[in-house]
């Protein structure tokens, strides 16, 4: 990229340097050329390079995509950035950029910015409000396509302004110039597609996504209530369902998540193209909302939810589309923990390189995959504990095996489950025995009456003392400035009474 | 002079028990009124050749005997002898006299009282049950503070027998001596009295003016008695008694400082963690409260994160504050149980675990661990057993299951009758408070307003509870009349 250069852009790295070995990823269960044809959109791109970065015997193929796909558009930036990470990841051959069309695509853009910013002034200046929303509108689709503005280095606030920022903040600028709903509604839609594209941009620049999924989730709701006919807001529901899904997933409020993905209209999948976004293809496929809203709900959702809710309720058609993951919770539903994770396991490699699933979730380069992971695992573990009142360490590392080979692993997991508080079961170490508490509901009962009588009369005697005090004119007086109020009493006292 | 004695002796008459309250009132005002005519010689020197004392009997003529003790309590001067004589007259009518006769006098009683008091504390044994049990005989509720409350918990601690006045702490402060509403008929101190602030008022002398501060005192003397004898919850309630005392002006007091800090300290020894606030407290006394206190705040939270270094480190750079406070015993006292909640919360976790492990946990030697298992195990802190074995750190320790240990019915019955005793003092409070005038203006205004006002407000709230039920205030009441 040195050869080329964008004047004064600093040298960005695609990777997040905290990022899990890569190494360990094996290949998924899906043929990339296919998977990469369900997508399309400025999220293409950026989804081909999260596959490279942490897949590495897909990294050649899925860079080859993304840099060609890239090259058909306008975002010189992000063309730059790609081949930059081939460079990383040493394949010379590909990192080597095209001078040339940067250079050309750059001034052309240069050139259609100026020509849209002229026109939108005669807009302005003729005070048609139709034309200027319109003329804003393109604005901001050109911003996006291209990627924004770099940054001035001599600036440290332009950062603010820079990239898609500056898109997401030219189709703001539209709402004042709105006149009727379907414009709002057309906005806002644009507005949540911009910030999920602005998050997991951020994301892969290693830098925080939350404020961008915060601006996803708030325009994602206002898409419920932006108050167009009925037939439109029908479009526009799944949208909103999938998009504050995907926030809320993103900033690891699972339990919201699950319940927004199973509220999604299965509409969705023939969605088709609404106000010139394709969210099935851009965003998330139906499938991906399947997958989305089983793992979040087996992650958080209890037994009797997952069969009324999941297996049974609207979201039913979504799961037929991915059958793994149906299976995935019938199996969780009934009993069968191990099975369960085993299936789950298999198509670990496939969600981990999801671009939201894939997406980090803490600092310690956990992902939203292994966090849902490990607490399906917990749930699993406290269900299947909850049948037995003796079940030995033993058995339970053979249902579920330890994640590591410390000899530790399975009691140090139990130990650190009741915790947490979410395990009602104590250890025998020596017998290397779990063994549930003994309910005794009539003495806890009784224990609990008495106490409630206790803290009844301790109570009342307060309250009975302040009256009293009150009654007797006994307050504590107004403190005098400068002159202790005790000293001054015991003074008194002491003079008053006493011998 | 004999003519004198005859006055004196002219109450009570022959037919006393047979006399109606209202009688009775008469017979001992007229009596009165003779007293204050004599000339106050009468009651220091000798008639004959006796003590006026020797001739009156402390359980009959009890207002003349208590006259003839003040007088001679004031001119005893120094002079031991003559000193030890009065007080040991003084004991005996302490324990005999006429509890119903004294309410006439109550000026006269309390300053007997006192002197009483320091005369017993100044002796060879200090004591001061004598005095404890005076009170009782006047009030056996003990339930309507006075100055004498606060008196004898101060003299006790001088004496070093603060346990002496558990008979007044045990009973519960359920009215403060207040002036006799105008307008409604005065009841007489001769009737018979359910409850004690009848006729100890705010005009019958029993000691000087109260104020705020004798009343947190009173409190927090009692609790740190509490405290020196691990009863927790009855010091917990007079601590929270004093952290919330009213104040219209928000105004706060060091002495509900320092009782802040002694709740949060034995709420710590006593359940591991502070206590919830009740829900009564003054938010920005409060805030006042612990801006002073913050370094005991902090201790706590270390307490209840059960972070053992820091407290330790916290507890050393903190030894001044604890010291200056008077506290310092208290805080390691905290500081051990940390240690032994650290062993009780392991049996949150583990049924049954070796005590080499246990040992790591602390941070301690195996046999030390042992040592300090065995000992918590035989002082009750901890339901658990050690198996044994050679090495001290094979030995098992085995958590013993949880099981809630079932009430007996003694304990059910005492905590009914306290309730119960409890109603009736906010029967009597609520009875006070609608005498007030702030209450008949209220309800003035209300009248005007109209009906319709609000349903809730016309509601009868009150509740009768059944009569016969009454066992610990029917007994007081029983005392009285056989005296």
């Amino acid at each position: 990229m040195a050869t080329n250069g964008i004047p004064g852009s600093p040298a960005k790295k695609m990777r997040p340097d905290r990022s899990t070995a890569p190494a360990a990823l094996g290949p998924p269960t899906f043929d990339l050329d296919t998977w990469a044809s369900n997508y399309g959109g400025a999220l293409l791109p950026l989804r081909l390079a999260h596959v490279a970065v942490y897949c590495p015997s897909l990294a050649r193929q899925s860079l080859t995509l993304a840099i060609a796909e890239t090259r058909k558009g306008k975002n010189v930036e992000l063309y730059v950035r790609l081949c930059e990470l081939a460079k990383q990841l040493g394949m010379e051959d590909l990192g080597a950029s095209d001078g040339e069309y940067v250079a050309r695509q750059q001034e052309s853009n240069r050139r259609e910015t100026v020509r849209l910013e002229g026109e939108l002034r005669g807009y302005k200046n003729n005070l048609i409000r139709e034309s200027i929303r319109m003329g804003q509108e393109d604005i901001a689709t050109h911003l996006m396509s291209t990627g924004g503005p770099l940054p001035d280095p001599n600036n440290p606030q332009s950062v603010h302004s820079a990239g898609f920022n500056a898109a997401y903040q030219a189709f703001g600028k539209m709402r004042d110039y709105c006149t009727t709903p379907t414009h709002i509604a057309s906005m806002t839609l644009h507005l949540v597609y911009c910030a999920l594209i602005q998050a997991v941009s951020a994301q892969q620049l290693g830098l925080a996504a939350a404020t961008h999924f915060n601006s996803a989730l708030a325009n994602a709701g206002r898409l419920r209530t932006v108050g167009v006919k009925e037939e439109e807001q029908v479009k526009l529901t799944p949208i909103a369902s999938v998009a504050t899904g995907i926030a809320q997933l993103s900033m690891t409020y699972y339990h919201d998540a699950a319940h927004s993905f199973l509220n999604t209209p299965f509409d969705y999948h023939t969605l088709g193209t609404v106000h010139s976004t394709d969210f099935n293809r851009s965003v998330a496929s139906a499938n991906d909302v399947a997958i989305y809203g089983g793992l979040t709900a087996l992650a958080t959702y209890d037994r009797t939810e997952l069969i009324d809710k999941v297996l049974g309720g609207n979201f039913r058609p979504f799961l037929e589309l991915e059958p793994h993951m149906r299976k995935a919770i019938s199996l969780y539903t009934t009993a069968k923990y191990q099975a369960c994770l085993d299936t789950l396991r298999r198509y670990y490699s496939d969600w981990r390189l999801d671009v939201f699933l894939g997406g980090l979730a803490s600092s310690l380069g956990e992902t939203h995959v292994d966090r849902l992971f490990a607490r399906i695992r917990q749930k699993s573990i406290v269900a299947y504990l909850s049948s037995y009142s003796e079940v030995s360490l033993a058995s339970l590392a053979d249902t579920f095996p330890p994640l590591t080979n410390s000899p530790t692993a399975m009691e140090d997991e139990v130990l650190h489950l009741i915790h947490l508080g979410h395990l009602h079961a104590r250890l025998d170490v020596v017998n290397g025995l779990l063994i549930a508490p003994r309910s005794e509901p009539r003495a806890a009962a009784h224990a609990e009456a008495r106490k409630m009588a206790v803290e009844i009369e301790r109570s009342l005697r307060l309250r009975l003392m302040r009256v009293n005090v009150s009654l007797a004119g006994l307050e504590l007086p107004r403190s005098k400035a400068g002159a202790g109020t005790w000293g001054q009493a015991e003074a008194v006292g002491d003079a008053g009474f006493g011998d | 002079m004999a003519d004198v004695v005859a006055t004196l002796l002219s109450f009570p008459p022959e037919n006393a028990s047979t006399l109606s309250p209202k009688e009775y009132d008469k017979v001992i005002d007229g009596y009165l009124k003779k007293l204050v005519k004599l000339p106050s010689s009468v009651w220091t020197k000798p008639v004959g050749k006796q003590n006026v004392l020797d001739l009156l009997n402390p359980a009959v003529n009890s207002i003349p005997y208590l006259a003839a003790l003040t007088e001679q309590t004031r001119a005893v001067g120094r002079d031991t002898k003559k000193r030890q004589e009065l007080l040991e007259r003084a004991v005996i009518f302490c324990t005999s006299f006429d509890p119903v006769q004294v309410r006439y006098d109550g000026e006269q009683w309390t300053e007997v009282m006192n002197w009483t008091l320091a005369a017993l504390v100044a002796g060879d044994v200090p004591t001061v049950s004598p005095v404890t049990t005076a009170m009782l005989r006047l009030d056996p509720t003990a339930g309507t503070f006075t100055t004498l409350h606060l008196s004898l918990l101060r003299y006790s601690f001088e004496a070093g027998v603060p346990s002496q006045t558990l008979p007044i702490l045990d009973k519960d402060i359920y009215a403060f001596p207040s002036s006799p509403t105008k307008n409604v008929p005065e009841e007489l101190y001769s009737e018979q009295h359910e409850l004690s602030n009848a006729f100890i008022t705010t005009k019958s002398g029993y000691g000087p003016k109260l104020q705020p501060e004798y009343v947190l005192e009173y409190y927090l003397l009692g609790a740190h008695v509490y405290i020196g004898l691990r009863d927790y919850d009855r010091a917990r309630l007079f601590l929270e008694h004093n952290i919330l005392h009213p104040s219209p002006h928000n105004a706060t007091s060091a002495l509900q400082v320092d009782a802040y800090k002694k709740w949060l300290l034995i709420g710590l020894l006593s359940e591991g963690r502070t206590w919830p606030l009740p829900r009564t407290h003054n938010t920005s006394v409060m805030k006042s409260i612990r801006s002073l206190a913050k370094a005991y705040d902090t201790l706590a939270e270390d307490f209840e994160k059960r972070e053992f270094r820091k407290m330790a480190a916290e507890m050393e750079v903190g030894a001044q504050v604890w010291l200056d406070d008077g506290n310092m015993r208290l805080v390691k006292e905290v500081g051990d149980a940390l240690l032994k909640y650290r062993v009780v919360d392991l049996q949150k976790t583990y049924a049954a675990l070796p005590v080499s492990r246990v040992a790591n946990f602390l941070g301690f030697a195996a046999d030390t661990t042992a040592h300090m298992l065995a000992e918590m195990i035989r002082s009750g802190n901890l339901q658990a057993s050690i198996s044994q074995s050679a090495a001290p750190g094979d030995a098992i320790l085995r958590f013993h299951p949880t099981s809630t240990i079932l009430e007996s019915d003694i304990d059910l019955e005492a905590q009914t009758r306290r309730i119960q005793d409890l109603t009736t003092f906010v029967r009597d409070a609520d009875r006070r408070l609608q005498l007030t005038k702030e209450y008949v203006d209220v309800q003035r205004r209300a009248k005007r307003a109209g009906p319709e006002n609000d349903m809730a407000d016309q509601m009868d709230l009150t509740w009768d509870q059944p009569l016969p039920e009454l066992a610990g205030v029917e007994d007081g009441d029983e005392d009285i009349m056989a005296a």
